[in-house]
């Protein structure tokens, strides 16, 4: 069932494969698109990943640096795939174990591995598992619960005695079982109603409350029992069954709620009086009587706190568990540690990943990536031997280092002069985009990045897409007066380097973006910088104008401009960005973000997370970084200097 | 209060101690004396000698195996070292094993493949670009039309780090995968990369500045007013065309005898 199966080296030498019956495509590269999108993304988190119609999974040997890689087709659902691995995983170590200690790659080169047939063997056994539990069969209604209780019990009596008797074990029939299937539920619902209204305090009197609470905490305190029958013994007023819901206004007339009369008697202005009253027909009067009511979310208040607590117990759990081992094996641990050669294991990665996410979230990392990037870099190391004279949390901390500037660094070339001197070459303007929610400094950037343009000698058109903001247009007007005094007409052959193109307010902003870039086109500027109003990632027509922008103008880059200062919430912004554009596209590649500018980078000091925290998501490099709000505050990402940042204590 | 602070006054100065300190020594004879002093020079002299010693033995002795994804770094190197055919993915980490060259003197040396990937290349040539003796910089030269620029970019970045701007390793321009019909000569590859380099000299002076100021190094390739060409650099650079997967792939033999000449050469 299988597609492939791969053991190779995490030098890239492929040790043994398996390619199963009748697989004509060669493994390579859905494994290559697995290392490259989840293990040097350190998204190594979860295991399995999926390419095309493949489904893979993998799993890392830290020891030996190996790789074991599975995959097979999507829509089967193998059960064995998981417990198979880590045999393979297993049993080739113990067999190669000579080989594999030897030092340096050449081991891989020289070494014959021959698996197939252990492999075969394996796989035979994991399958003949998988089928070898039937699946589990209903239970018939002689063996359940329901059939032991007498038909008489469940019936109900008008006089409110709920005596169930449990005894009376006796076999019945199927046919009168069916019969009375319809009673017994109808049964069992009046039953719940009743005690529903029995525990309720209608209908009883204070002291009757206190001595049924009463009897509930002697109840309690004895262990056990149920508090509704031990509470008989006073016994409650029936209720008459369900009462009559009384509403408010309901049953009067209508004459009750004409005020119109009272209203032109009693004021000066009768006439405004009636406009408010006949305007505003749904609110009631005295509803806002008192505090405001806050936002109404109580349900999901509730939900979080269940949530919460669970987690705390797990975590108070786990905790006792780690301190008690950490009692036991201190002393030695210690010492082992130190010196000579020790496998790393996920108890004692565990204190150190912990003191390190919350270090990564006290940098304005944001929560979920923090411990992704955790649960990865413990995966890398797992079962790695550690050399002597380091600990535990230097090699952790090491570990961390490498896989945050792996993250920094950008995946492709990020090099905007030279694509714009290609598209010089090629006649047409080079067109960027700029997307990003309210008041991140959208404008701002736009401006400083035409005066670095302006200053390697191109020309720029600025569309004013953001046809919504007030002052917008004249802000980018203002901008656009100040760079051509520093840059004059003169220094750039006669022709103004910068050049605004608007059309005002309340326009369509897509359709002025494709007259700007035919402009441009006519004009022969070289670059053309969009500007876009700014929107909240949750406000679907607006991200679905954005959307549309950028299908319809196919921008050669779309930036999206991020403060640095944000922080759990730019996982939130770029995913219903990227979201928004992927939808909303009707090509089969659509847009995606493909660059981000990081703005407001001097007012954090070096709680520099929300970089990690952008790149991360999207997988796209950081293009600018903007340091402040005059021309020359635009800066390159230096991820060395970031990464120390973060890691400084 | 005053009290306090006047006893912690009293217990810090060290005038009284010293003087006694220097009456003690000055008690010794002076043969005593010179003994001492002559001592800590010769450790001294020791320590800073044997620092020499163990800096010049970390010769550059390595040849790092450079280049984009997919280019046959890993291939290349199996096939140096072993002369063996192996299938490969792409490697997360570097492999380093020793070489003997096929040169009368018979030197070896230390052979290292360098992942290819963007995110891991700087950080892993980080580590050996000190003690870099050649660098063989692999290009695929079938699919070289399109990925000229990055390959450009890769290898600007190489040439003008500082540290090997100094050292000026000797550079080999591999272009790999001959076998494959569309592959792009030498020479061409190398009129290609000029031009490319010649672009980027201009783009990358202009960029911008990191936040701590310039990153990488602020070298400026060949020679001003001149267009770039390979010969104006101050290390030794070849271009050599050979094949790793050889004629027959798992049977025959590589067509890399022109590297090994090279590297015999070093």
């Amino acid at each position: 069932m299988l597609d492939f199966f791969a053991i190779f080296s995490k030098g890239g030498i492929v040790l043994w494969c398996f390619q199963g019956a009748g697989v004509t495509e060669s493994f390579t590269g859905p494994v290559n698109a697995l290392i490259r999108s989840v293990i040097l993304q350190e998204r190594s988190g979860n295991n399995s990943f999926t390419h095309n119609a493949l489904s893979l999974k993998y799993k890392l040997d830290n020891e030996f640096e190996l790789v074991f890689v599975v995959g097979f087709q999507k829509i089967l659902t193998l059960t064995y795939v998981d417990k198979f691995i880590d045999d393979v995983q297993l049993h080739f170590r113990d067999r190669y174990k000579n080989e594999l200690e030897q030092r340096g790659p050449l081991k891989f080169l020289l070494n014959n591995f021959e698996f197939g047939e252990d492999f075969h063997n394996l796989l035979r056994e994991a399958e003949d598992s998988s089928k070898a539990k039937a699946p589990v069969s209903m239970r018939t209604f002689d063996m359940s619960q329901k059939s032991q209780k007498t038909v008489k019990s469940m019936i109900e009596t008008k006089d409110g005695d709920k005596s169930k008797e449990q005894g009376g074990k006796k076999s019945k029939n199927a046919k009168k079982e069916g019969v009375s299937g319809g009673d017994q539920t109808k049964a069992a619902s009046q039953t719940a109603s009743k005690k529903a209204v029995e525990n309720g305090s209608d209908g009883l009197t204070a002291e009757e409350i206190i001595e049924r609470n009463r009897a509930k905490f002697i109840s309690k305190q004895l262990g056990g029992g149920k508090p509704e029958k031990t509470s008989k013994s006073p016994k409650p007023p029936k209720p008459k069954g369900k009462e009559k819901r009384v509403w408010d206004m309901g049953g009067r007339n209508t004459g009750e709620l004409d005020y119109s009369g009272t209203n032109g008697n009693n004021s000066n202005d009768a006439q405004n009086q009636d406009y408010e009253a006949s305007a505003e027909p749904l609110i009631q009067v005295d509803s806002m009587k008192g505090d405001l009511r806050g936002v109404d979310y109580e349900s999901s208040d509730d939900e979080d706190e269940e949530v919460e607590e669970e987690e705390r117990v797990v975590v108070a759990q786990t905790n006792k568990k780690g301190a008690k081992k950490g009692g036991f094996g201190g002393m030695f641990g210690m010492l082992k540690g130190l010196v000579g050669s020790k496998n790393l294991t996920q108890e004692d990665m565990e204190p150190v990943l912990d003191k390190m996410r919350d270090h990564l979230i006290a940098k304005n990392v944001a929560a979920e990536i923090a411990s992704q990037l955790c649960e990865s870099v413990a995966k890398k190391l797992e079962g790695k031997v550690m050399g002597t004279f380091t600990t535990v949390a230097s090699t952790v901390k090491l570990a961390l280092q490498d896989s945050l500037v792996q993250i920094l660094q950008p995946k492709r070339r990020v090099d905007i002069l030279r694509d714009v001197l290609d598209a010089r070459s090629q006649r047409k303007p080079f067109v960027i985009t700029f997307c990003g929610v309210n008041g991140v400094g959208k404008s701002t950037n736009l401006a400083k990045i035409s005066y670095w343009l302006i200053e390697n000698g191109f020309t720029v058109l600025i569309a004013a897409c953001d046809t919504f903001r007030a002052g917008a247009v004249e802000q980018l007007r203002t901008h656009q007066r100040r760079l051509n005094s520093l840059h004059p007409p003169e220094k750039h052959g006669g022709r103004p380097a910068v050049q605004l193109f608007e059309k005002g307010y309340g326009k369509d902003a897509a359709g002025i973006a494709m007259e700007a870039i035919a402009y441009a086109r006519n004009q022969g500027f070289e670059v053309v910088l969009i500007d876009t109003a700014g929107r909240m990632q949750d406000n679907a027509p607006l991200m679905t104008a954005l959307a549309k922008l950028i299908a319809v103008n196919t921008p050669d880059l779309v930036l999206f401009v991020g403060e640095a200062l944000v922080g759990n919430e730019a996982v939130d912004q770029l995913v219903k960005f990227n979201q928004a554009l992927a939808d909303h596209s009707k090509t089969d590649k659509p847009r995606l973000i493909d660059g981000i500018v990081l703005t407001k980078f001097d007012t954090i000091d070096d709680k520099v997370g929300a970089a990690i925290s952008m790149t991360y998501i999207t997988g796209q490099p950081i293009v600018f970084v903007g340091t402040g709000q005059t021309y020359s505050d635009l800066r390159s990402l230096n991820a060395r200097a970031v990464v120390s940042a973060l890691m400084k204590a | 209060m005053d009290e306090k602070i006047h006893l912690d006054l009293e217990d810090f100065s060290s005038e009284p101690f010293l003087e006694t300190f220097i009456k003690e020594i000055q008690k010794e004879e002076a043969v005593f004396l010179i003994g001492i002093f002559v001592a800590l020079l010769l450790v001294i002299l020791t320590v800073v000698f044997f620092g020499n010693f163990w800096g010049s033995s970390k010769a550059r002795n390595a040849v790092l195996l450079l280049g984009l994804c997919d280019s046959g770094k890993t291939l290349l190197f199996s096939r140096l070292l072993l002369g063996k055919f192996v299938r490969t993915q792409t490697s997360i980490t570097e492999s380093s094993a020793t070489y003997k060259s096929k040169s009368d003197r018979g030197s070896s040396w230390t052979l290292i493949d360098v992942p290819g990937h963007e995110s891991l290349r700087v950080q892993i040539v980080e580590k050996y670009k000190a003690v870099a003796r050649a660098v063989v910089f692999v290009v695929d030269s079938s699919v070289f039309q399109k990925d000229v620029r990055d390959v450009a970019e890769f290898l600007y970045s190489i040439l003008t780090d500082s540290i090997v701007a100094k050292n000026a390793p000797a550079l080999v321009v591999a272009c790999n995968k001959q076998d494959v019909s569309m592959a792009k000569s030498a020479k061409l590859i190398q009129q290609q990369l000029e031009k490319e380099l010649n672009t980027l000299r201009l783009t990358r002076s202009a960029a911008l500045s990191s936040q701590d100021g310039p990153v990488g190094g602020s070298v400026y390739l060949g020679k001003r007013g001149k267009d770039f060409e390979f010969s104006q650099l101050p290390s030794h650079v070849e271009f050599i065309e050979c094949s790793a997967r050889g004629s027959k792939a798992e049977d025959g033999d590589a067509d890399i005898d022109a590297l090994e000449k090279s590297l015999a050469r070093l």
